[in-house]
């Protein structure tokens, strides 16, 4: 009885609702945990986790996902990890102390890059086929907006109040200024070829957006939502066509930006002042994700046609080790 | 139980979930007015509209409505959905003042987009006309609509014979000045076409001839070849072999016109990257024993020394589709069969190609994109980048940009661009199997002096053709 109920629903509601259910059942509270130090990398082509342990650079679990985990993010209190499941449609939630997913939020078509704003209670999620972001409710784990984009989005950032979102169009060559709250297009502003992910200043003055196919950084001046600059990437012995920046991290002083320049198989270290490029060190290729491990000592670079994460020295600007992980590893983060 | 019932809700949902794309429905890429931004997104409880007209894909944010209905009725309030607030007043959509229309054409009864049979029945092949990749451009062209305040739009013009085509042409220009087109006809329409627009401020896309003679005696500056040319085609082809050092090549023609040019330029690049011909042979398809020689593909592919491949020039199909696996060796068959040059495959997984051909998948209930429709969706592109870069209106500032030397992103690696001497469009092209692209060409190692794109087709001193001097 209740069952054949709920069939109907399911037919008359669309999408939501079954996984709205499960992902309040499933959803238990995670036990506690904090700095274990491990290093997350997403799998988008072996629809896994590989757990690594940064001081004998060793797997320590292989931890199996929805299709296609890409995009991840920790919880404020680092008790929980969020990955988006492209393939399937969810964002997945992780318990960072057992290692296991304990719950799954339904999303629009093929999540690729998100971001969590705790204090609203909301997930801000590009659907790269869906040409629209949408904004969930993280407790019912049901999308209250969707808000239209331009086609392929791809990149978000929620300004520091969380009042605002950047969200790139990939197709568009468009930066989108969301009102997070309205849920609707503020502003435009065109920047370069297939535009990626988002870096800001610390002083909020800059907002730094990788374009992959004119292999550069756009950087927009976020008062008057203009370009202001951009940086071209061109490593020694490399061709202009091979460099296809995407990843990009600011050091906490927004002093110094690395760039993953993907199919050129190199970081780029960048002066954020001088807008100057001080070195290129180099990794595997097509790198993408990267992440900096607190004491900014060391830099984690996923190399999706590595099959590997390079491990740099900060300091050094050299790669010190390349460790194997799962089939195209999309991101890293850092339990630190 | 319940973990056997979730899963099946789950499913049900998965089912569910299948929502008609926002591209889809009537009207699209007509000129549809976009909506763009303009969607309300308040979070309403109104039921208005609800599942009355199937026919119509329903709002993402109804969508979102019903489900947060659902959801409280289902939990009997044990959850309570939480109303968000209001959404400010949107800003004002700015009108577009804009409309920038496309016009598609095509012939009427086009043979070659008959469907390929065995026989009657048993259809091999299916053969759409690209008209949907163009669709598909101008589907992601609204993104720009609002910044750029234009409207882009196709209009489908379609004629009864390639004759017709230059008067549709200069009409649609006289009358409703429409400066783009996208032609979806065959090789003969090309020469009156480029001698009626001789001089006049349009800009034609050829999207389906791949013949080599447009290039080189048609030769015209209205028009840009986007579909890669045989000769783009063969040398793609031929450096796979010469990468994989399979030298002697056996080359099997057939009796269509089309089969000889083929099977020429195909002999050219064997030329051109040092490959050997073993030989080329005629084939008759049929089962008269007199022909034997000629319809039996054991016999065609006996009597000579030893080769590495055998190439087979068959557009009309029938004979190469019985070729692989009935030859003298055990060697792999290429050309109009298991390993074909394309402009585009529907397999390719690189260079952001799974969006575009997820979109184009769900824009045609499922058909997968080829060549053709990319080079339409491609055409469509150059225009709206032209407009987008230029932040121009002026055909000519707009046509600057596209036979300039900035490249568009083609979803397959190197940027794509216009070459100067016969305005055929430098790109990639796949050496597709039945389910993979085994190599994208230029082959890695084929170098060129300033593009490696420029190793594909004829490059400057080697075609007749000066559009620009």
């Amino acid at each position: 009885m209740i069952n054949r109920h709920f069939s109907g629903l399911i037919r008359e509601c669309g999408c939501g609702l079954v996984p709205a259910l499960l992902a309040t059942m499933l959803t238990v509270a995670p036990a506690a945990a904090k700095d274990t130090g491990l290093i997350f990398v997403s799998n988008e082509k072996s629809n896994n986790i590989i757990v690594l342990d940064p001081k004998t650079n060793k797997v320590v679990k292989d931890m199996k996902t929805s299709r296609r985990p890409r995009d991840m993010h920790f919880s404020a209190d680092r008790t929980k990890l969020y990955v988006a499941c492209g393939d399937d449609d969810v964002i997945e939630i992780i318990d960072v102390a057992k290692l296991e997913v304990i719950g799954r939020i339904p999303t629009g078509a093929s999540p690729e890059t998100f971001v969590v704003d705790e204090k609203r209670r909301r997930i801000y999620v590009a659907n790269e086929e869906g040409s629209s972001l949408s904004i969930i409710d993280m407790d019912q784990g049901i999308t209250v907006h969707e808000v239209p984009t331009g086609a392929e989005p791809e990149g978000v950032f929620l300004t520091e109040d969380g009042n605002q979102l950047y969200v790139t169009s990939e197709v568009g060559d468009i930066v989108h200024l969301v009102d997070a709250e309205g849920g609707h297009v503020l502003q435009d502003v065109v920047v370069g070829t297939r535009p990626r992910r988002f870096a800001a200043t610390p002083d909020r003055k800059e907002l730094w957006v990788t374009t992959e196919l004119s292999g550069e950084v756009y950087i927009i001046d976020r008062t008057k939502f203009e370009v202001s600059g951009k940086i071209e990437f061109l490593p020694p012995g490399m061709r202009k066509t091979d460099v296809t920046p995407v990843g990009l991290i600011m050091t906490k002083d927004g002093a110094t930006a690395y760039v993953t320049l993907g199919h050129a198989a190199h970081v780029a270290v960048v002066d954020v002042a001088t807008r100057k490029i001080q070195a290129y060190i180099l990794v595997g290729k097509r790198s993408w994700g990267i992440q900096l491990s607190r004491d900014e000592r060391s830099l984690y670079v996923a190399n999706g046609f590595g099959d590997d994460v390079t491990v740099i020295d900060a300091r050094t600007r050299k790669a010190t080790i390349s460790i194997p992980v799962g089939r195209i590893p999309w991101g890293v983060v850092i339990d630190d | 139980m319940i973990s056997l019932q979730l899963a099946k809700w789950m499913k049900n949902w998965r089912r569910a979930r299948c929502a008609p794309s926002p591209l889809r429905g009537e009207g699209w890429g007509e000129g549809a007015p976009s909506s763009f931004g303009r969607t309300p997104l308040t979070l309403t409880l109104s039921p208005e509209g609800r599942g009355n007209r199937p026919s119509q894909p329903r709002p993402q944010w109804l969508n979102a409505t019903l489900r947060a209905l659902a959801f409280v009725f289902v939990t009997t309030q044990a959850v309570h959905a939480q109303t968000p607030p209001p959404a400010p007043p949107q800003p004002a959509p700015q009108a577009p003042q804009q409309r920038l229309t496309i016009g598609v054409v095509e012939i009427e009864n086009d043979p070659r987009y008959e469907p390929i049979r065995a026989y009657e029945r048993l259809i091999l092949k299916t053969r759409e006309h690209p008209y949907a990749g163009a669709q598909v451009g101008v589907g992601e062209a609204q993104g720009f609509a609002r910044v750029l305040r234009t409207d882009f739009a196709l209009e489908r013009i379609t004629v009864k014979s390639p004759d017709a085509v230059a008067s549709a042409v200069t009409e649609a220009l006289a009358s409703r000045n429409i400066q783009y087109f996208i032609l979806d006809v065959p090789a003969e329409a090309f020469k009156p076409l480029a001698a009626a627009v001789r001089g006049k401020d349009v800009l034609l896309f050829n999207a389906s001839a791949q013949e080599d003679s447009l290039r080189r005696e048609v030769c015209s500056r209205e028009i840009v070849h986007v579909i890669p040319s045989q000769a783009m085609y063969m040398d793609a082809l031929t450096q796979l072999l010469a990468s994989r050092k399979w030298r002697d090549v056996l080359a099997l023609q057939g009796p269509l016109p089309a089969d000889v040019a083929m099977t020429k330029a195909f002999e050219n690049s064997v030329k051109k990257f040092g490959l050997r011909l073993v030989a080329t042979r005629e084939f008759k398809a049929g089962t008269d024993p007199r022909e034997r020689e000629k319809n039996n593909p054991l016999l065609l592919t006996a009597g000579t020394r030893d080769f590495d491949v055998v190439f087979i020039a068959d557009n009309g199909f029938e004979f190469a589709r019985q070729v692989p696996y009935q030859i003298v060796r055990a060697r792999p068959v290429i050309g109009s069969i298991d390993l074909e040059p394309v402009a585009w495959h529907w397999t390719w997984e690189h260079n952001g190609a799974p969006q575009i051909n997820t979109r184009f998948n769900k824009a045609t209930d499922g058909r997968r994109m080829e060549g053709a429709d990319w080079a339409a969706w491609m055409a469509v592109k150059m225009v709206v980048q032209a407009t987008l870069r230029t932040r121009s209106n002026e055909f000519r500032k707009q046509r600057e940009f596209i036979l300039g030397d900035t490249g568009f992103d083609g979803y397959k690696g190197l940027a794509v661009s216009v070459r100067k001497w016969d305005q055929q469009l430098r790109q990639a092209v796949f050496l597709a199997t039945p389910f993979s692209v085994a190599a994208s060409a230029p082959v890695e190692g084929f170098l060129h002096k300033t593009n490696t794109l420029d190793t594909l087709g004829d490059d400057e001193p080697e075609t007749p053709c000066r559009v620009n001097r």
